[in-house]
């Protein structure tokens, strides 16, 4: 695969800018990386392989990262080269992405899982609720990407690395959006995307006792408790962290267990890299036996009290 | 105040069966209106129900389909009081970058204050249209929107759920906002409001009214293909009983061990 002379990178949430650079490193040979921050966020992007720091200035409360789009399309058009921009898979990777698309006239393509660089760039991500998988090829000078977590190995940070630094002018955006209050997300932070076992709780379960059994055996086997959608979004019994599936989070361990799960796509879609799937349901048409390795058709209530002692045994 | 809210019509996920080669057949999947945007109406209604003086034009970009007269009815009686769709051949497999073009000229000629989009559709996931019409329109846009907190005129108060932390936004009219999925559960329509939808006012316009000549190609779709399965077991114990738990108990234990 061909190399781009330079990859442009920018994450606006910091656990996440080492990979976005690995994969600047890989596609590219200069990575120039946007930093908002301090100079400890500069030195950080160095240290992950930054060859160049575009410096955006201090974190500033009267303004939102969508704020700096502006900034970075005329950093990128001022470089005059053909070259791919990649921002982390956030909410706010999504917005930037969609607004320096129009101002630098390139394609977007978000959640990629794969790049490659032949005759130009062409991007693969997940379509039709994880159904399938959708190419699709760039065929602007810029083209911009969002990246979804897993597709390049992070490099361990070397504090030796440096690189050059340039601060950027902030251009005012022509819109208006105010931040008048900015606060943190209430919930513990989980990373059900590297639990080496997860519990999937869905409707079946029927009740909040019932997923009190749940954390239960899950704690028994080791493993994180996650769930489907409506146990997060319509019950609101777990936080939207802890969702699996296409719009949530996509698993990668060992075993994956499904209680009470139908195994429609948009869940299976983020289990279905999991070694091994077992299942409790007790509609034996359920989609989710599809999908397993091993299942039983039965009743939760009756199934996962059980399985504790079995466990505890 | 008047607020246009976009909708894109996508097949019925249920009903899309894959071919031997990978590909997917959507002829048996009946068009539906895609699931977040009933959020970003639903959105549009109940803001309607806050502020006096309001009307709610539907929006959609396509192919035939949107000629339909049950899918018409569908939009309505969620609550809009007129539906606008441009409908063209060439409209059929548009890539969010040209959506977004063909709403920019549709939302002009029509006016508007409020542009309420869903975050993404079921089929390609973009998420990328709203956006993209904001910043053609040159107006204020932000997506993620999971909470109208107010509106007066002029300005909109929202919130947003991001990734991390949540966030208070002023947002100076005219605007569009593109809402997420967890900002309201869409009411279901009643016969009442089915019956009235039939009423309403539709406008179709052609990609000729609209003056829409070429449009780019800045990314173009290359192939959309299901991935192979990992080949899984498949061993389905058939009951609960004690004797069937215990099977079932063993290969856990032993995946576990
Ligand atoms: C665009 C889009 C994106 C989506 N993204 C996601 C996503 O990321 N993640 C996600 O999870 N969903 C997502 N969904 C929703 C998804 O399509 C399903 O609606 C959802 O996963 C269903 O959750 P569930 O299986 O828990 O509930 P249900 O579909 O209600 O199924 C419950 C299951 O439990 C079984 N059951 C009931 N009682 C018992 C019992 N006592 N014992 C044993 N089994 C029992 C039933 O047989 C049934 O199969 C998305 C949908 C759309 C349209």
């Amino acid at each position: 695969m061909s190399k781009l002379s330079n990859i442009w990178v920018f994450s606006d949430i910091a656990s996440r800018l080492p990979e976005m650079i690995a994969a600047g490193v890989a596609l590219g040979e200069k990575v120039s990386t946007f930093v908002i921050g301090t100079e400890a966020d500069i030195n950080a992007a160095f240290s992950y392989g930054a060859t160049h720091v575009y410096y955006l200035g201090d974190k500033d409360s009267q303004k939102i990262t969508e704020d700096y789009s502006h900034t970075m399309a005329q950093t990128i058009s001022a470089a005059a080269e053909n070259t791919l921009m990649l921002l982390a898979p956030t909410k706010r990777g999504k917005a930037l992405a969609s607004k320096l698309g129009v101002q630098l006239q390139a394609g977007v393509v978000n959640d990629v899982i794969e790049i490659s660089i032949e005759d130009g760039i062409r991007a693969k991500h997940m379509a039709y609720g994880g159904l399938a998988i959708a190419e699709e090829k760039i065929n602007s000078p810029v083209a911009i990407i969002t990246l979804s977590s897993g597709a390049y190995e992070v490099q361990a940070a070397d504090t030796a690395r440096t690189g050059e630094a340039v601060s950027v002018a902030f251009v005012e955006p022509a819109s208006t959006i105010k931040c008048v209050e900015r606060r943190a997300k209430q919930g513990e932070s989980v990373n059900l995307g590297k639990a080496k076992r997860v519990v999937g709780v869905g409707n079946g379960i029927g009740s909040q006792e019932n997923l009190q059994v749940a954390a239960e055996l899950s704690a028994l086997m080791g493993a994180e408790l996650g769930c489907s959608r409506p146990i997060a979004e319509t019950e609101k019994w777990m936080e939207r962290e802890r969702y699996i599936g296409v719009s949530g989070v996509m698993l990668k361990p060992e075993i994956y267990f499904a209680l009470g799960i139908s195994g429609q796509i948009q869940h299976m879609v983020g289990a279905l890299g999991s070694q091994t799937i077992f299942a409790v349901n007790k509609d034996k048409n359920a989609p989710i036996f599809q999908y397993v390795d091993y299942g039983i058709v039965g009743d939760v209530n009756k199934i996962m009290p059980a399985l504790i002692s079995a466990l505890k045994a | 105040m008047k607020i246009i809210t976009c909708y894109k019509l996508v097949p019925e996920e249920q009903d899309i069966t894959v071919a031997a080669d990978g590909s997917l057949d959507t002829n048996k999947a009946a068009p539906k209106i895609n699931p977040f945007d009933l959020c970003a109406v639903e959105a549009g209604v109940q803001l309607k129900s806050l502020i006096e003086g309001c009307s709610i034009t539907a929006m959609s970009v396509g192919g035939k389909a949107l000629e339909n007269p049950k899918a018409r009815k569908d939009i309505l009686s969620r609550g809009p009081d007129d539906l606008t769709v441009v409908i063209d051949e060439k409209f059929e497999q548009l890539l969010p970058h040209q959506t977004a073009r063909v709403l920019m000229a549709a939302a002009q000629k029509s006016g508007f204050d409020l542009i309420i989009c869903g975050d993404g559709s079921g089929d390609l996931y973009a998420q990328q249209v709203g956006l993209q019409l904001g910043e053609l329109l040159g107006v204020a846009n932000i997506n993620a929107v999971s909470k109208i907190i107010s509106a007066e005129p002029g300005k909109l108060t929202v919130e947003r759920a991001l990734d991390n932390e949540v966030e208070v936004l002023e947002i100076t009219l005219p605007a569009v906002i593109s809402v997420s999925a967890d900002i309201n559960e869409p009411s279901i329509p009643s016969m009442k409001t089915i019956l009235a939808a039939a009423k309403k006012p539709v406008t179709s316009l052609s990609a000729t009214e609209l003056e829409l000549t070429e449009f780019p190609a800045l990314v173009e779709l290359v192939s959309v293909i299901a991935p192979e399965q990992k080949a899984r077991q498949k061993i389905v114990i058939e009951g609960d009983d004690e004797q069937q738990i215990a099977q079932f108990a063993e290969h856990l234990r032993n995946a576990l061990n």
